[in-house]
């Protein structure tokens, strides 16, 4: 009933919002809706409640309409909420508004049915799903490079989706039903299970994106305008996370064991390839991209070397990377502001005229290269700990991107804040503040008390017959 | 005649007769299209309900004409296609200054033509049923005066689907040469090299009619210059009875049993051919017309997917054959609401601030066409590759999905085409036709969120 819900609020938002009567208050409608989505996922793993619903939909197509929250989805989805809320918030003066929110509120119901899905079928619709708003969005109120980057993420994603699709039906083919928890009740043998793995995980690696499957993010992520940016970062990169926890691991375990070699080594070398790429980036939003693509990489790495530990940690990792990144982005458009520039060489001494800023900003990126006491800590070194049990080559390959993350983080504040003030703004006013405040809070909160996060991560997110060994 | 003929061909009366009391009625009154193609549609729904009321039963003249779950359900198919594409029509032949009565009676023989091949029982009420589909759509390809190469296209159509017609009739000659019968249960017997020669010639001749390449090098000429209402028809109904009988022969040919060649390898070669070469051959048109034409000519290459999985995926192709007549009437119907007959791309510009409706009408049924969910269309291609996979066409799966990828590239240049700013082509005001193409829109997803009954009804489509 409640995952119902979590897709069904949205989607009523999204038709207020494309009322001529409410555009003055459309923005309002898609941050208070999103925000409701969090508050009402996360009340799912306090209290216990009927979460799942389960209607017969085509059922000739062996595909059903089954959703379920919970603890892990919850999670995904509370940072979703979150994450989308300060997107709406953060999205002023849109032109053609009412049509921005109400596919804004679509793109919400779109993720948010991606973590309740239970049906492989419902899942490839509303994975699909997303892909619609989040192109017109770009194509739409995008930047300068929009249309290119809007048919080169088209591209990528939609023919990862190919092979997804070609996974779903054979599996509908094969086993007569998508119910994923009857599908991961009764595996199919393991020596069959590594062409459907590679099938389903092609999709979720270019979603991710998983090193060498990047090639759309940069060129997305600069031409997006800022609050789809960070939507795509924070919770849509995220749903690939997601899906490969639960439909990967926990439906052919033993296929993405047998891949994990290449995946990780692959994994290693992206988290070390972002990282470095970052280091030479002067557009502030290239490199947020670049560092994106470090952190989701190493998401990547925890969730192939599939331990308990490492588990825990890419998903203490995705929270972490959500927060910090929608962080990020919204202060680098709050620079650009200012200085009238992504551009860090435009940018230089502003702590003296802005305190406030240098400060957020500050705290934003210790989160992203990871300092303790902030959650970013807790899931690199969650995510690095556990993967060392499995692969220590590859945890260690990747616990140099500590040393580079730190290169460019630091560098980013040297630059924009300190030196010589080459350029001069006010500090940030109160909206500013009420808008990166909360997530930076959150960030703290994580970092001191990851246990909000990794109790609601138990052990049968582990592949049964991967925990033996 | 017995009453059992009476009721195999009760539909086919209704809209052939249909298209004598218009043509009558033409010469006694004097009214204006809004009668003429209002009461052709009023007919064409009435050979629907008479369809659907009187059910499948028994086959009528000793099993010539078919009166099987199959003939009923194409003959509901066509009937409301022919329905929706004359409702689209009213607001078109005025401006275009077309003979209404003639263009609606000459759609009702067509019409009548498809539904005669979609159940014929034996090879010669099939060509007839060929040969009445096609005459009309001759003349309705070269009425509009005026278009570009109106003549060249209409003539070009004539010559090759004379062409293909002949090819059909020699098929016939020579399966009836090989096996001394003509009725389309006996083709399996036709297993000499005349009689699989026979069958080649069957397979060509119908292959021409649903536009599968290499034999559909008429259709985005005849498409682009015929009246687009008549496109919209042409596109659907000459598609659904050239794949009914496609399936009645297929379902014949390789039925449990029979020791003859495996005609569905030859099947998935032309669906994958017709996949690349019109998906391909579609992105780079600039004309929405003609690129609606080679998305229907790549549709039928999805369709004969699942045809080459075997009778087996009955169910999967008539799905797909009514979501795609939704989806093609649909999108032809915004055709006709521009006020160019050929527009461009660019003439979409701006039609999202001044048509919004329309817009999201369209971009709903592109998704379809793209088969992106939640619309049917997604649904209808998950169908057919489920068949396809049945079958051990996985090769012919990964080619086709890689193809709706292709697909959805030109799908979406058109969705962001009206979303771009400027001054294109002024729409024609609300209209009938308008109203047809928000309803297509809207069975594509009421179809895509509830698909239980239209999957149930499929499953009754046997041969």
């Amino acid at each position: 009933m409640i995952a119902s819900a979590l897709v069904a609020l949205p989607l009523v938002a999204a038709a207020l919002c494309a009322a001529p009567l409410l555009s003055r208050w459309s923005r309002t409608i898609a941050a208070v809706a999103s925000l409701a989505v969090a508050v009402v996922a996360f009340a799912t793993v306090v209290v216990p409640l009927a979460t799942d619903a389960r209607i017969s939909w085509a059922a000739v197509l062996g595909a059903s309409y089954i959703v379920d929250v919970d603890g892990v989805s919850a999670i995904f989805i509370t940072l979703g909420g979150v994450v989308f809320a300060v997107g709406a918030a953060a999205s002023a003066h849109v032109p053609h508004r009412r049509a921005y929110f109400a596919l804004w509120c679509l793109l919400v119901a779109a993720v948010d049915g991606v973590f309740v899905a239970r049906d492989l079928g419902l899942f490839f619709v509303f994975w699909e799903a997303m892909l619609v708003p989040l192109a017109i969005l770009m194509w739409q109120w995008g930047g300068a490079d929009r249309r290119g980057a809007t048919i080169r993420f088209l591209l990528y994603t939609m023919a990862g989706s190919a092979l997804l699709l070609v996974g779903v039906v054979s599996v509908a083919v094969a086993r007569g039903t998508l119910d994923i928890d009857a599908l991961a009740a009764r595996p199919v043998p393991a020596s069959a299970q590594l062409l459907p793995a590679l099938l389903f995980l092609a999709a979720f690696a270019v979603k991710l994106p998983l090193f060498p499957f990047h090639a759309w993010l940069p060129r997305a992520y600069v031409a997006a305008p800022i609050p789809v940016a960070l939507a795509l970062s924070g919770i849509v990169a995220k749903t690939a996370v997601y899906a490969i926890i639960r439909i990967g691991l926990g439906l052919f375990p033993e296929g993405v064991a047998q891949a994990a070699p290449a995946l990780v080594a692959l994994a290693a070398v992206g988290t070390l390839y972002g990282a470095l790429l970052a280091t030479r980036q002067d557009d502030l939003r290239r490199l947020i991209a670049f560092s994106s693509l470090s952190h989701l990489n190493l998401i990547g790495l925890a969730v192939f070397a599939a331990t308990l530990t490492s588990l825990r940690g890419a998903v203490v990792a995705s929270v972490s990377h959500g927060l910090v990144v929608a962080a990020l982005f919204l202060l680098a458009a709050m620079l650009a502001r200012r200085t009238s520039s992504f551009a860090l060489s435009r940018a230089g001494g502003l702590a003296s005229s802005a305190p406030v800023l240098t400060a957020f900003s500050t705290l934003a990126v210790i989160a992203a290269i990871g300092v303790p006491g902030t959650s970013g800590f807790a899931g690199e070194f969650l995510s690095l700990a556990g993967t060392y049990e499995r692969y220590p080559a590859a945890a260690i390959t990747a616990t140099l991107v500590v040393i580079v993350a730190a290169v460019y983080g630091l560098g980013l504040v040297r630059r924009a804040f300190h030196g010589p003030p080459l350029a001069t703004g006010p500090d940030l006013g109160w909206r500013e503040r009420a808008l990166v405040a909360p997530l930076l809070a959150l960030v703290l909160v994580v970092g001191a008390a990851p246990w909000i996060v990794t109790d609601h991560v138990g052990q049968e997110i582990v592949p049964a017959s991967l925990g033996a060994r | 005649m017995t009453v059992y003929d009476l009721g195999a061909i009760a539909p086919l009366l209704v809209l052939a007769g249909g298209a004598c009391v218009v043509l009558l009625a033409d010469l006694v009154f004097r009214a204006d299209e809004r009668v003429w193609a209002g009461l052709g549609a009023a007919f064409a729904v009435a050979a629907a309900v008479t369809a659907l009321v009187l059910g499948p039963g028994d086959d009528g003249f000793g099993s010539e004409i078919r009166r099987d779950g199959a003939s009923v359900f194409f003959a509901i198919v066509i009937g409301a296609s022919t329905a929706a594409a004359l409702l689209l029509a009213i607001g078109y032949v005025a401006p275009a200054r077309l003979p209404a009565a003639e263009v609606t009676a000459l759609t009702l023989f067509s019409a009548s033509g498809g539904l005669l091949l979609a159940s014929a029982g034996d090879l010669l009420v099939a060509f007839i049923g060929l040969e009445l589909l096609s005459i009309p759509l001759y003349a309705l390809t070269g009425l509009l005066h005026g278009a570009r190469h109106a003549d060249e296209s209409s003539l070009k159509y004539f010559l090759l689907g004379a062409a293909a017609s002949a090819v059909f009739a020699y098929g016939i000659a020579l399966i009836y040469a090989s096996t001394d019968s003509i009725a389309i249960g006996s083709l399996a017997s036709a297993t000499s090299p005349i009689g699989l020669a026979g069958i080649a010639f069957l397979l060509a001749g119908l292959a021409f009619k649903a536009a599968l390449v290499p034999f559909h090098f008429w259709a985005p000429d005849a498409y682009v210059s015929a009246p687009t209402p008549a496109t919209a028809f042409m596109a659907v109904v000459a598609k659904v009875g050239a794949f009914a009988a496609l399936l009645r022969i297929g379902g014949a040919v390789t039925a449990p049993g029979v020791a003859g060649l495996d005609w569905r390898a030859s099947l998935a070669v032309l669906a994958a051919i017709t996949l690349v070469l019109a998906n391909l051959a579609a992105l780079g048109q600039s004309s929405l017309k003609r690129l609606l034409a080679y998305s229907s000519i790549a549709h039928a290459g999805y369709i004969c997917v699942a045809v080459a999985a075997g009778v087996v995926a009955s169910g999967a192709i008539a799905f797909y054959l009514v979501v795609y007549a939704a989806l093609t009437v649909g999108a032809f119907g915004v055709i006709t609401l521009l006020s160019n007959d050929d527009p461009t791309l660019d003439d979409l510009h701006g039609l999202a601030r001044r048509r919004p409706l329309v817009v999201i009408a369209l971009g709903v049924l592109l998704l379809g066409l793209a088969g992106l969910p939640p619309t049917a269309g997604f649904l209808a291609k998950v169908y057919v590759f489920e068949a396809a996979i049945g079958a051990r066409l996985a090769w012919l799966v990964i080619l086709a999905v890689l193809m709706s990828v292709v697909s959805a590239a030109y799908y979406l240049r058109v969705l962001f085409a009206c979303l771009a700013e400027g001054e294109g082509e002024p729409a024609r005001g609300p209209s009938i036709g308008g109203g047809v193409v928000v309803l297509a829109a809207l069975a594509i997803i009421v179809v895509g969120i509830v698909p239980g009954p239209l999957l149930d009804a499929v499953q009754s489509v046997r041969f």
